[in-house]
């Protein structure tokens, strides 16, 4: 903190020694505590002890340049009475003699003892010397030191506190051996503080205008120079950091506001996906947006019952079921048989649904009648309590077999996260971007394609790292009505009389597997004839196709697979990228 | 792995003991169930026909919910097998959205054994082998059956 101005003014104050009373405006006492001797003339009561102007010695000291702030504090600006501190040496006292006049206020000429505030002057005229001078005013209660120049007629500002001439020839330790800020003076200012303070040395009647002053002050009062340094709060920073701080502070008020203002946007959308997802626009599960659990409270809502065994209809699915080594193609009986019975009457809608499905297609251990405890999920197909629980519970709330979501519908997650709504709109991007009459891309095969849906989803999944984004075809929902609904016979695979827009489901160990499946499930064409990006359309497929057994299976699986910055990022700016 | 997944296994296993499909040797170790290793010989009146081919089939965790993971260890010369150290493959049941619960590993090596005998070009995983075998049926023959002599005897 460097000295913004000193302020030297002459005071007149009581001798201690001789009052007896303690006067309200001013305690001469001496104070032992050197805390206290700060304080003992405050500000306000200045005015009071200041002499008038044209009878006294008033300079404001110009071109200050402070040495050595140690032990201002902010707010506790240093004054004192001036003195000049006793040099040690003879050899000092000498030479002294040059600078500063032979009777110029020293220790001696101010009350013993009275501890009261000091300021010491003194010519900087030899390193040894001033090392002297600072010794001896460390041991008296000095509050700050002003130097000055020999120079008599120098008025400019004295050099930085690094420069040459304030070397004592002890690598600078004096400035923290100090308990005292030392500023520095023009030597044409310290010559004429110390020629006043020769003026202001003795008593009343050989200060200037002494005779005048006698008529206003008891004889016996001091008359002195007095100092006030006024230092700088300190905390004014170089225009550099300045506009530096400034820059900072508005990028931050920026991204600040950006952040905001993007979570009110995807806030906005997560509410608009929640109602979507209520209102069952959106199917997030179908989608891939976010692969649901059933909450074990709904889950125990789904009947569980004892498997009942078999009947005399059973046995003649049984017989069916029995002669088709697939375990799905005995599924395939599960919708008709309930459809022939009658859906109100759940006995003999589960006793149907059964004997048509007589092992669990989890475990694949035939369900023992009368014994085994069967859940039944709201597509009529019935599995081990034990091993579809843990599955809905942790996996999916589809239905292993027929992909039909198990949950209610407008069944909404608790909470709606912003990957999900990101998931969301990129879908219903890709979804409308590839809507046929949109087509304008050439290379864009996939819209032209019958399946384009299925295609679509392939380039969705692509594009999001190899991840699937679609568990569940909704083709595959429509699947078991359509079953139902053109066949009435028991199931024969064959009689499928389905549009061939449908897929089959009897992939599984038809001898000719994937024709109709791969009529709608067409990739998209290789991009084009450069083997380089043929080979990484390859990959990418192979990656798509491939892909999940490592790729994290959930959305908040994938975030966390995020490197950490970019975790971060999205933290800060939800809906970004 | 649940305890759940070994039982079924281990009952698969059973089944393919029980009725190997011609043409198949299963290795399985008991310490380490989820990776069976299959020996397939070439289908007869296949390009593959003479060749014998090693294939490993790898059970994830959650199976029988995820599919299991087929790859071919002997190089082979086909549109549906990736053409890389990796000899992966992954179309019709295989793929984890088709994939149920049901379909039982006899079912995905008798699914690898038909398409050795005839390839899935529209869902190739090696589109360069699948429009050879399109378009230069010949030239896809002479390959593949040079692929087995080199590799796969």
């Amino acid at each position: 903190m460097s000295a913004e101005s000193i302020n030297i003014i002459t005071i007149d104050f009581p001798d201690p020694d001789r009052t007896e009373t303690i006067d309200d405006h001013f305690d001469p006492l001496p104070v032992r505590s050197s805390e206290k001797l700060l304080h003992l003339i405050p500000d306000h009561e200045l005015s009071n002890h200041q002499l008038q102007s044209n009878e006294s010695f008033y300079f404001p000291v110009p071109n200050i340049q402070t040495l050595s702030s140690k032990g201002v504090e902010r707010g506790d600006d240093p004054y004192g009475l001036l003195y000049i501190p006793a040099l040690q040496t003879d050899e000092c006292r000498d030479s002294e003699k040059q600078y500063v006049p032979q009777n110029a206020t020293r220790l001696a000429n101010l009350p013993a003892n009275s501890g009261y505030a000091l300021i010491a002057v003194a010519p900087w005229f030899s390193p040894l010397c001033m090392k002297e001078y600072f010794a001896t005013a460390r041991n008296e209660p000095v509050k700050a030191f002003i130097v000055y120049q020999p120079n008599p007629n120098s008025t400019a500002v004295p050099p930085e506190t690094n420069d040459q001439a304030w070397a004592l020839n002890d690598g600078g330790s004096w400035q923290y051996n100090n308990q005292f800020p030392t500023y520095a003076v023009p030597g044409a200012s310290g010559y004429l503080i110390a020629s006043k303070m020769s003026d202001y040395s003795g008593n009343m009647s050989t200060v200037p205008y002494g005779d005048s002053l006698k008529d206003q002050f008891e004889e016996s009062d001091y008359v002195r120079l007095w100092a006030k340094v006024t230092a700088d709060s300190g905390t004014q920073l170089p225009s550099l950091w300045v506009f530096l701080v400034i820059v900072l502070g508005l990028l931050i008020l920026i991204i600040g506001a950006t952040s905001f203002c993007m979570h009110v946007v995807q806030r906005r959308r997560r509410n608009a996906l929640r109602r979507r997802v209520i209102n069952g626009e959106v199917d997030l599960e179908a989608l891939g947006v976010k692969r649901l659990t059933v909450p074990a409270d709904y889950l125990t809502k789904l009947p569980v019952f004892a498997y009942l065994g078999e009947s005399e209809r059973g046995e003649k699915s049984m017989s069916q079921a029995s002669t088709t080594v697939d375990a799905e193609t005995s599924l395939k009986g599960v919708p008709l048989s309930r459809r022939s019975s009658a859906p109100e009457a759940p006995s003999t809608t589960r006793a149907s649904a059964i004997f048509s499905q007589p092992t669990c297609p989890i475990c694949l251990d035939d369900f023992e009648p009368n014994e085994s405890q069967v859940r039944e999920l709201p597509c009529r197909h019935i599995f081990h309590v034990d091993c579809i629980d843990p599955f809905l519970l942790n996996n999916s709330s589809l239905c292993p077999i027929c992909k039909q979501s198990v949950l209610p519908p407008g069944y909404c997650p608790p909470k709606i996260t912003n990957v999900m709504v990101r998931r969301e709109r990129l879908i219903s991007r890709r979804r409308t971007q590839n809507a046929p009459g949109h087509n304008h891309s050439p290379g864009n095969i996939v819209a032209r394609l019958p399946g384009a849906y299925d295609s679509l989803r392939a380039r969705v999944g692509r594009t999001s790292g190899g991840r699937r984004m679609f568990s569940a075809p909704t083709r595959t929902q429509s699947r078991p009505l359509d079953i139902e609904m053109t066949s009435g016979a028991p199931p024969v695979p064959a009689v499928q009389p389905a549009p061939t827009a449908t897929v089959l489901p009897e992939i599984v160990a038809a001898p000719e597997p994937t024709r109709q499946n791969t009529a709608e499930e067409c990739p998209p064409e290789p991009p084009s004839q450069y083997p380089q990006q043929r080979r990484e359309w390859a990959r990418q497929r192979a990656l798509a196709l491939l892909g999940n057994r490592h790729a994290p299976h959930d959305a908040e699986e994938e975030e966390q697979n995020r490197s950490r910055w970019r975790r971060g990022l999205h933290k800060i700016f939800p809906g970004f990228g | 792995m649940s305890a759940g997944a070994k039982k079924r296994i281990m009952k698969e296993y059973g089944e393919c003991m029980a009725e190997t499909p011609a043409g198949m040797k299963i290795n399985f170790d008991e310490q380490n169930m989820t990776k069976w290793e299959v020996l397939m010989d070439g289908p007869d009146g296949s390009v593959y026909a003479g060749g014998h081919f090693k294939l490993e089939i790898i059970f994830p965790n959650e199976y029988p919910f995820k599919p299991p993971v087929v790859s071919f260890r002997t190089k082979i010369y086909h549109p549906n097998v990736s053409n890389d150290d990796k000899g992966s493959m992954c179309l019709g049941l295989l793929r984890p959205d088709e994939w149920k619960p049901p379909n039982k590993v006899v079912a995905v090596l008798r699914l690898i054994q038909s398409l050795m005998v005839e390839p899935n070009i529209d869902d190739a995983i090696e589109p360069s082998i699948a429009n050879e075998y399109k378009e230069n049926r010949k030239e896809f023959e002479k390959n593949a059956k040079d692929w087995v002599k080199r590799y796969a005897k």
